[in-house]
């Protein structure tokens, strides 16, 4: 039980963590996508930003603690109501993998850059 | 006030969450798991739109398009409310159990719903105003920007 209980505790740390890094994030990057109306809608605006290390390495970050924070929220909710064994069990399954995929498109797209920018 | 024992545990919590009159607080707890869960669910659509990057220019742009329509707009306006809540409420979730800003809980609320409001409004301007438009190409990232204002 004691094994459970530090594990509970560190994903809650975890939460307050990546949240305080989400805020900075998701605030930064809602007003950055809407300066102008091309600056978060054209794919030169796009393309243009990921030639910067400094956002990419951002994204990354972004994609990462945002999945990581969301579906760990999601968890947190699942598990504040009382069900079968199996549900939590495959519900756990369900959003890991879910995650995992996501976070690997995600990391795919400003990786491979280089591969589609100059696609018409 | 009445309490329902028997049923699934799911129905018995959304029993309970009619059968009381929220405080401001359990307000705010609610409003962040809503938010939370409808974050959560743009993300995924979010990641997948922009999937269409690797198609190329023609590809993205058409996608784009959509998101340019007055019913889009509304939406990403919409979005921010979101955005805006559950960042400043987070922010003071982490301030009261980490800073024991706990006496100061109401007044951050109320805070919160002000600068929430301010935002959304600046955001409107933004969003429906587009106020720095230049012209397609050579409008200004924010990043550009503030390297000039610091320039
Ligand atoms: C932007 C800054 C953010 C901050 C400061 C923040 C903060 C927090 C905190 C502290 C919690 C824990 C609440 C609790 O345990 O009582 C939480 C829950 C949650 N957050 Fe965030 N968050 C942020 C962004 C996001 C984003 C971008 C997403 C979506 C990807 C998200 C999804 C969730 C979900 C689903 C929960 C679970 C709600 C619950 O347990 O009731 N958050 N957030
Ligand atoms: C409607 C509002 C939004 C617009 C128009 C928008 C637009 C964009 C665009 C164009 C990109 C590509 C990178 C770039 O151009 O610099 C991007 C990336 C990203 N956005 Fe948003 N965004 C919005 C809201 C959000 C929100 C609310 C979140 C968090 C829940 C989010 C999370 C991300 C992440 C994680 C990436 C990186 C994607 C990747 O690495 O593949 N965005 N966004």
């Amino acid at each position: 039980m004691a094994q459970r209980s530090t594990q509970r505790a560190l994903s809650w740390y975890l939460q307050r963590i990546t949240g305080v890094f989400l805020l900075v994030f998701a605030l930064g990057h809602y007003l950055m996508v809407h300066w102008t109306e091309s600056s978060g809608h054209t794919f030169d605006a796009t393309v243009a930003r990921l030639q910067n290390p400094i956002y990419v390495f951002l994204y990354l970050g972004f994609v990462l603690l945002g999945f990581y924070h969301g579906l760990q929220g999601i968890w947190n909710i699942i598990r504040d109501f009382k069900l079968p064994k199996a549900v939590y069990t495959l519900s756990a399954i369900v959003l890991f993998l879910l995650g995992a995929y996501f976070v690997y498109l995600g990391f795919d797209t400003v990786l491979s850059v280089e591969s589609w920018m100059n696609k018409p | 006030m009445a309490y329902q024992q028997k049923g699934s545990s799911v129905s018995r919590w959304f029993f309970n969450l009619r059968s009381y009159k929220p405080h401001a607080g359990e307000w705010a707890w609610l409003l962040h798991r809503i938010t939370g869960i409808g974050l959560t669910v743009y993300l995924f659509l979010h990641i997948s739109t922009l999937r269409t990057l690797t198609q190329g220019e023609a590809a993205y742009n058409a996608t784009a398009a959509t998101f340019l329509s007055p019913i889009f707009k509304f939406f990403e306006w919409a979005l921010f409310s979101l955005v805006v809540f559950h960042s400043f409420n987070g922010l003071r979730i982490v301030l009261v159990d980490f800073a024991g800003a706990s006496r100061y809980h109401k007044i951050m609320l109320r805070a919160i719903y002000a600068i929430s409001l301010l935002l959304m409004i600046f955001m409107a301007y933004l969003i429906f105003g587009n106020p720095f438009e230049v012209s397609e190409l050579d409008s200004l990232t924010l990043w550009q920007w503030v390297q000039q204002l610091v320039g």
